[in-house]
């Protein structure tokens, strides 16, 4: 009797000893210090590759929607019924991966996840800056982006406002609160570690940091301040987060159209958003943790408990998808039914069940303990879940123009041009170029907080 | 009265700064009082603050503040411009159509409270910020400050309270 | 002021278009009748738009890439065809004549993010080209796909000189990134509003017709004025029991049926109660409450 349980003890044992190294407790603060600030400094040349690179991608973009703007629309071979083509779909991928930085830093946050804290700062930078992305796409998308401003609700002598009903203004309304609370939130939650940083830079990065980081010293009243505020913001910062893609969701639910006219597009949309969001944070995890030379504080452990969240969120995802899919199935509009019909057989055939393999079979992979802690393999999956979600939002608006109600434009075979192509290619290099940059000024680890960790961490340990 | 002198003394660890602050409070020091100790830490350490005594936070009052104003003067704002908009008539919707305006009026609503927050926190920070502080880089990486602001008198006692905790160092700065 | 007016205005702003009798009182609700059984798909009706309202062409390739500017199309839809001995036997070809259906409750208006498209108090689904900043959300939530974008620059490169001469002065010419759609002629509903207006009366019933209407060899296409119980367009939208503001027509069931072979041969279904009830608004389910009836078409088998 004794010796099964001493077995099982010992399997016991062996089964819960850690295999990978998580952040080292006894670590000292002052390395910290260096190791982030380091970041400010010289990256690995992989640095400079991927800036560039980023650069060129943009400057694609960029020349595509010169080309665009001075000649019209119709150079993206957009035309009726295909009048959004893949500026709305790139649109919604964008926004939706700003929502994960939310979950990350303020979910994650009043909910005391204390693995948050050496990657929250970057995946909140990952929020303003695919936000941002998917602001250009609303320039990009309209026909006269010179008039953008009347969707703006200024006072005017004519007492023209935009139209409130309009789940466009909604959008406007929601993505620019979102843009601003985000930023404010990022750089509120950034505002020691900036005075970290003017404490050790000299000359005009001094000044800049010095601004910057409106006189803290870290003062008991400054602190408790900070800490009330910062917790203020998260609480207002989720419902944001929630209704900004629920309200994606509405210009489409809101809309008629089948395929779109779907009461659980809002909740959907959020798990997607989630989702892709943090497939998103996997990704630009490897990568910064390469590139700044951050192993020993973006560890294996933290990249294991990201995976889980994923794997999580993906099964939620798939579960809303095959709600949706069978509420429409077996109710009673046929218009909706013929255009799921449509999206399975017709002639996006191929993309509508690759979006289901990567979105709902290839996250299995992230339930393996020895796939999860192989960052190569982590960086391929995160890679392809990111395209599955891609993919998921062309899936939602290019086949309803294709098949909506009318008959007489159906069966339109439609794919979109390489100018939309070289648009989203450059929308990458955009937010890639953001990015890089976010992280070669300010420092995308949080350095107090990694110390209030380890402190914490210490504390329970004694 | 005008005449302070700010001591700052530095601790390895939070414990030896609460103590040093546990023994500020006790001690009966003429021309001191502890409104004008300070602690500045690396990071939020609410157990040490404790020990200064209840310093209240007011963020969230203005942040109520803002979610108030922002709601009601969002829907009324957005309700009356619809009602001036007399070309507006849009087929199957009112011309004052509740649910689009509550959706803005939310939107509008997280939007200004968060707005108040900040500027709430910032104005905060203004108020209690000194120019004439010692503040030390060390405290930026891994040192706790315990800042006193103490007429010259009080000078010495309060230095040995400090040493008396093992203070690194201290610092003093008679200008003012 | 601006709470004064939402306050004591409360109850008018809070009306949900569209109603029973909500044009008794207005002088003015245009609204059309297609007779797809005197269509012949002749297509003068889109010749005359063209015409009419500035429209661009753009060309084969532009056609073909779905680029067309067409406000009014007439579709082509294939049936089944007949065997028959006749010179000319049936071939199965339905045509549609397409144009915006101005609607009561149109999905555009509601999505347009700025305006740009609202309901117009004589029942007109208006167009608003300056304040049209391009989103093309119109044309998505459209059921019947009627919006056209101007996808480039038209009016550069659709009239080369002396083309530009044949433009009708009173319609404008839209620039790139705007949406457009049929007015039903809204230049000529204007110009015989103020011309009625000097003469201290109303538009009379047959003053004016829209380009298409007047073009058309088979007078297919109707167009009046509903809210004058008297108009021929009127009296048509009563006699096919089409109610403006009803989402699922209360139809006579006695009517439903074609009239029996042997009632057409005795003569008792010649009469117009007894014809079948031809008339029906397109996707009148989806609630947009179009301003334009069909009537079907009757084939040779079923008389």
């Amino acid at each position: 009797m004794s010796t099964v349980v001493e077995e099982l003890d010992s399997i016991g044992e062996r089964r819960f000893e850690p295999k990978a190294k998580d952040i080292n407790e006894d670590i000292a603060w002052a390395k910290i210090n260096t190791d982030v600030l380091r970041s400010l400094e010289r990256p690995r040349p992989i640095f400079w590759v991927i800036f560039l690179s980023a650069v060129a991608l943009f400057g694609v973009g960029v020349a595509c929607e010169i080309y665009q703007y001075k000649t019209g629309l119709g150079v993206a071979e957009l035309r009726n019924p295909h009048v959004w083509g893949l500026y709305i779909s790139t649109f919604i991928f964008w926004i939706g991966m700003s929502h994960s930085g939310t979950l990350l830093s303020a979910i994650l946050h009043i909910m005391h996840a204390d693995w948050r804290k050496p990657i929250y700062r970057f995946a909140e930078a990952m929020t303003t800056f695919s936000l941002m992305t998917a602001g250009l796409f609303v320039l990009v998308h309209l026909g006269r982006v010179w008039q953008f401003y009347y969707v703006v609700a200024y006072p005017n002598e004519r007492w023209t406002w935009p139209n409130f009903s309009s789940p466009l203004v909604w959008d406007a309304t929601a993505i620019g609160s979102y843009l601003t609370t985000s930023v404010i939130f990022l750089y509120f939650g950034m505002i020691p570690d900036l005075a970290i940083c003017r404490d050790s830079a000299t000359g005009f990065r001094r000044t800049f940091y010095r601004l910057l980081s409106v006189g803290w010293q870290g003062t008991d009243r400054q602190w408790s301040n900070f800490r009330i505020t910062y917790l203020t913001i998260a609480c207002l910062l989720i419902p944001l987060a929630v209704s900004v893609h629920s309200i994606v969701a509405t210009d489409f639910a809101v809309s008629q159209q089948p395929g779109w006219h779907t009461t659980s597009f809002p909740p959907y949309f959020v798990a997607g958003a989630l989702y892709s969001g943090c497939a998103a944070i996997i990704t630009l995890f490897i990568i910064l943790r390469h590139t700044f030379r951050f192993e020993e504080y973006m560890t294996i452990p933290i990249l294991e408990k990201l995976c889980k969240l994923t794997f999580a969120i993906s099964m939620v995802w798939t579960y809303l998808n095959l709600i949706e899919y069978a509420s429409t199935w077996y109710g009673t509009d046929v218009y909706a039914k013929q255009a799921l019909i449509y999206r399975a057989t017709g002639i996006y055939r191929y993309w509508w069940w690759a979006m289901n393999f990567l979105g709902s079979v290839v996250p299995f992979a992230l339930a393996f303990k020895a796939l999860r802690t192989h960052v190569p393999t982590m960086m391929v999956v995160s890679l392809l879940l990111n395209l599955g979600m891609w993919i998921e939002r062309f899936m939602i608006v290019t086949p309803t123009f294709a098949h909506g109600y009318y008959p007489w434009t159906w069966s339109d075979v439609w794919w979109p041009n390489w100018i939309q192509i070289g648009i989203v290619a450059g929308s990458f290099g955009w937010f890639t170029l953001l990015f890089m940059l976010f992280c070669k000024i300010f420092p995308s680890v949080s350095m107090y907080e990694v110390k209030e960790m380890v402190y914490h961490r210490i504390r329970a340990r004694k | 009265m005008n005449k302070k002198t700010y001591l700052m003394a530095l601790f390895n660890d939070f414990d030896a700064a609460a103590r040093a602050i546990a023994s500020l409070r006790e001690a009966t020091i003429a021309g001191f009082a502890m409104k004008d100790v300070t602690l500045k830490s690396p990071i939020d350490h609410p157990e040490c603050a404790a020990e200064l005594g209840s310093r209240p936070v007011y963020i969230q009052i203005f942040s109520l503040i803002g979610a108030v104003l922002g709601s009601t003067l969002g829907f009324l704002g957005i309700s009356s411009a619809q009602a001036n908009f007399l070309r507006q008539p849009r087929g199957g919707f009112p011309i004052v159509p509740l649910p689009p305006n509550m959706v803005i009026t939310y939107e509008l609503f997280i939007l200004t409270a968060v707005f108040f927050t900040i500027t709430a926190c910032l104005v905060v920070w203004k108020i209690h910020s000194d120019k004439n502080s010692l503040y030390s880089v060390s405290i930026s990486v891994d040192k706790i400050g315990i800042l006193v602001k103490a007429e010259p008198s009080a000078i010495d006692a309060i230095k040995q309270i400090f040493n008396r905790q093992h203070a690194l160092e201290i610092m003093e700065n008679a200008r003012v | 002021m601006s709470l004064d007016n939402l306050i004591s205005n409360w109850s008018k702003l809070r009306v949900r278009r569209p109603q029973v009798d909500q044009y008794k009182d207005s002088p003015y609700k245009w609204a059309m009748v297609i007779d797809l059984d005197s269509c012949t798909g002749c297509n003068a009706c889109t010749t005359a738009c063209y015409a009419e309202n500035n429209l661009p062409v753009v060309g084969k390739k532009r056609f073909l890439e779905g680029q067309a500017m067409h406000w009014l199309r007439i579709e082509r839809y294939w049936g089944e065809g007949e065997e028959s001995t006749q010179e000319f036997p049936e071939q199965g070809a339905a045509f549609l004549p397409m144009m915006c259906q101005q609607c009561e409750s149109a999905p555009c208006e509601i999505v347009c993010p700025v305006g740009a498209t609202h309901h117009t108090p004589d029942g007109l689904n208006s167009q608003v080209y300056n304040r049209c900043i391009g989103s093309r959300y119109c044309s998505a939530n459209c059921p019947y796909k009627v919006r056209y974008f101007n996808w480039y620059n038209y009016p550069e490169s659709a009239w080369p000189s002396p083309l530009e001469l044949q433009l009708s002065p009173d319609v404008t010419v839209r620039s790139k990134g705007v949406m457009e759609k049929c007015t039903f002629c809204v230049q000529r509903l204007t110009e015989a509003k103020s011309k009625a207006r000097t003469e201290k009366r109303n538009v009379q019933d047959g003053e004016v017709v829209t380009a298409c209407a007047q073009a058309c060899p088979t007078s297919a296409i109707h167009f009046g004025n509903i809210a004058d119980s008297s108009s021929t367009v009127a009296k048509m939208w009563k006699a096919q029991q089409v109610e403006l503001s009803a989402d699922k027509q209360k139809k006579d069931m006695k009517h439903e049926k074609m009239p029996a072979a042997s009632e057409v041969a005795s003569g008792v279904g010649a009469s117009v109660e007894a014809e079948k009830l031809r008339g029906y608004r397109v996707f009148e389910e989806l609630r947009t409450y179009p301003s334009v009836v069909y009537l079907e078409r009757i084939r040779s088998g079923e008389v």
